[in-house]
């Protein structure tokens, strides 16, 4: 401590860092001079795993990847896993899934929303957000029997189908839900003491993001109105009206409303799924669970989907056995947090929390 | 000494108490059972001050914890006693047994020393607080001159406290936190000074009963409104309050200063806060808002509600604001809160010279 340059280790227990990130911190008095995120805390060999089993084994690893949004880690799976053995999916299932993504990925910007607020120092806001996403978890638990980690999607379709009774709860969920969202929102953007910290925070330049490969709320606040739902469509993303949301100025701010927009289209896509909905089967009859361990594919395969927290998608390659030769795993948060020391360095350690919370990463996935 | 004396001391102390003069044996100087009686005095005010602040501490965490549980959409504790009013008992004793844990490398002494030094100037600044004023004696401890001096000399020791604190525990987060304490210390006690010297002049006393007796016709929140904003936001920061509370903010130096406490050395941390808090509550409803004075009511009930009502403002400050940073801490302190407190001096000259009697 004789030296005016202290070093402290943020994390890898430590309130504010969301899991198991540890950054190693220069500081300068308050400022940062240095930064370099550690990982590997939570290194689980999800990818090992997975290519020591048969295709739908590996489902239940990426369920844990994202752990705050887990139908949209298995979708990511899922589109790959069909494109490489060449399964046809009928139509309710493409609907059904797009409906449970979206609601997945509300429950998913509200837990960000309310640990962000949480790290911005303010503990109300933590739990209407938890209170908003326990209704989104009532319905996905109605629908998919649990509330966390769904094994929800299966390759050819889903596990089972939409009841009248879920249909009519998420009709009821969304009549008041951009309402509820409104109020939670405005926690944030009316708060003098919020956009003073947030205004010119963390700011990551559109060339830099692009270079360090970051994608989903964090390039759209960057001025790229880029979201893989709309430019490389996906189920029947290409048949529904959404407005994909950008800011230009790439702080903490911008990302704050660009998250908070997502989630209130989120919702016109469930919106417009519930009126869409085909009747037919939910999964293709051909493929059976026995069935499907059979299937010996060859070739590579990548469907790039958009995961909360940006792209999110799973190359596999097969060499003509029934297990994957390679699973590899895009993992956006590992892509995001890479940016970490660019965004760091050169503000003030009160500024660190608000910025690595606005990258919103989920350290299943960064490690694992 | 026999018991014939110890008893007759005592009797004299209560008469003295109340001013009924009666000298049995007063032919040389003052008799041992005098100091004695006085002694015995002191120490049940100091015992009733402290009682007092347990009391508000105890009920201020409960009407905390159930109002932080209302708006957030919990229940808050609800398990012991009715309505969960006896949970704080329960921490307390949970506190008292936990092993106390000094960090190897921490100063001890100065470790140990750190929260007794946050938390007794509090309680002794509850002494000069005048409670009332019932026909036969003052309701406050300690009666002279210059209290409002010496509440000043009291507050301006807790923060130190913190620092101490901080260093001491060899903790790089506590560090910080000591650091972060140092400045914000700096920054609102100049204003808040200003802003009590303000008053004083308004008052023409350093005594707290005089500040309320001379607040009888209009309270001075009204002339020092400009003064009343400084010190309230001065007190925030005191408090280390939300949106001040950056020597400990717990998403960023996991608990700043009190980051290695535990046990009951962090409960008295805790207490301290809140004890601060009432105080602090006490404080303004004394001399910006005519403390006990007020109709109908006796004076106690007066204060009582004034000071709670400010108790309540806390607590709602608390869970409704984000952290400001510390550069913006400060900014405000040096920049906005200093030459207005100066202005607000002026403001308060002004009034004393020309429109002295009204108050």
């Amino acid at each position: 401590m004789q030296d005016k340059i202290v070093e402290v280790n943020f994390g890898p227990q430590h309130p504010s860092t969301h899991g198991v990130l540890r950054v190693k911190v220069k500081l300068d008095g308050e400022v940062i001079v240095d930064a370099q995120p550690i990982i590997g805390y939570l290194h689980r060999n999800a990818e090992k795993l997975s290519e020591m089993g048969y295709y739908p084994k590996a489902q239940i690893y990426v369920d844990r990847l994202d752990y705050a949004a887990a139908l949209n880690m298995e979708l990511g799976f899922v589109l790959s896993a069909e494109k490489l053995m060449d399964v046809q999916v009928p139509d309710r299932a493409l609907w059904i899934r797009m409906m449970m993504v979206e609601l997945n990925r509300i429950a998913s910007h509200f837990i960000w929303l309310g640990t962000h607020g949480l790290d911005m120092g303010m503990l109300s806001p933590f739990f209407y957000c938890f209170r908003e996403r326990e209704k989104v978890f009532r319905i996905l638990d109605e629908i998919t029997g649990s509330r966390l980690l769904y094994n929800y999607f299966a390759i050819g379709g889903v596990y089972s189908d939409v009841t009248p009774k879920s249909l009519e709860m998420i009709k009821t969920w969304l009549s008041d839900f951009d309402k509820n969202l409104t109020e939670i929102e405005n926690i944030f953007k009316k708060s003098y003491v919020y956009v003073a910290r947030t205004k010119g925070t963390g700011k990551l330049g559109l060339d830099d993001t692009i270079s360090y490969g970051v994608t989903g709320p964090m390039l759209r606040a960057a001025g790229k109105k880029w979201d893989l739902r709309k430019n490389k469509p996906y189920l029947h993303y290409d048949q529904i009206n959404f407005d994909v949301p950008s800011q230009q100025a790439g702080d903490v701010y911008a990302r704050m409303l660009v998250r908070i927009e997502e989630m209130h289209q989120s919702a016109r896509i469930v919106a417009q799924v519930l009126d869409k909905l085909p009747a037919g089967d939910f999964y293709n009859k051909k493929y059976s669970k026995p069935m499907l361990v059979r299937i010996k594919a060859t070739g590579e395969s990548y469907i790039p989907t958009e995961s909360p927290k940006g792209e999110f998608g799973i190359y596999l390659v097969g060499d003509g056995s029934a297990i994957p030769y390679r699973f590899r795993i895009r993992s956006p948060s590992f892509a995001n947090l890479s940016a970490a020391p660019a965004m760091l360095i050169g503000y003030k350690i009160a500024d660190m929390t608000a910025t690595l919370s606005s990258m919103d990463p989920v350290f299943g996935e960064v490690d694992r | 000494m026999n018991l014939f004396f110890f008893l007759m001391s005592i009797l004299y102390g209560i008469l003295k108490f109340l001013h009924i003069d009666f000298v049995p044996f007063a032919s040389h100087g003052y008799p041992i059972g005098l100091w004695i009686a006085y002694l015995i005095v002191a120490v049940v005010e100091v015992i009733l001050v402290f009682a007092l602040a347990m009391l508000v501490v105890v009920i201020l965490v409960y009407v905390f914890r159930k109002y932080m549980a209302d708006v957030q959409n919990r229940i808050g504790p609800n398990r012991l006693g009715p309505w969960g009013s006896l949970q704080l008992i329960a921490d307390v004793f949970k506190l008292i047994q936990k092993q106390d844990i000094i960090p190897t490398a921490a100063d001890k002494t100065a470790y140990r020393v750190a929260p007794y030094l946050v938390f007794t100037p509090v309680v002794i600044g509850f002494m000069i607080i005048p409670f009332g004023n019932v026909s036969l004696l003052n309701l406050m401890v300690i009666n002279f001159n210059y209290t409002i001096l010496f509440l000043v000399a009291t507050m301006i020791i807790s923060p130190i406290g913190e620092i101490i604190g901080g260093l001491a525990s060899h903790n790089k987060y506590g560090m910080l936190g000591a650091l972060r304490a140092a400045a914000q210390d700096m920054s609102y006690e100049v204003p808040m000074l200003i802003s009590l010297i303000s008053v004083i002049i308004l008052a023409g006393s350093f005594n707290a009963q005089d500040i309320v007796i001379a607040q009888r016709h209009i309270p001075f929140v009204v002339p020092e409104f400009l003064g009343f904003i400084i010190f309230f936001l001065a007190v925030l920061g005191k408090q280390v309050f939300p949106p001040f509370d950056l020597p400990e903010s717990a998403s960023e130096l996991v608990s700043g200063y009190t980051t290695e406490y535990s046990g009951m050395r962090y409960g008295i941390f805790y207490m301290g806060g809140f004890a601060g808090t009432a105080l602090a509550s006490l404080v303004i409803a004394t001399i910006y808002f005519g403390g006990w004075e007020g109709p109908i009511f006796p004076g106690t009930i007066w204060l009582i509600i004034k000071a709670g009502v400010f108790m309540l403002i806390f607590l709602l400050i608390q869970v409704s604001v984000f952290r400001v940073r510390v550069d913006q801490f400060l900014n405000m302190g040096w920049k906005y809160l200093l030459p207005l407190s100066i202005v607000n001096l002026f403001i308060s000259v002004g009034f004393a010279l020309f429109a002295g009697g009204v108050f």
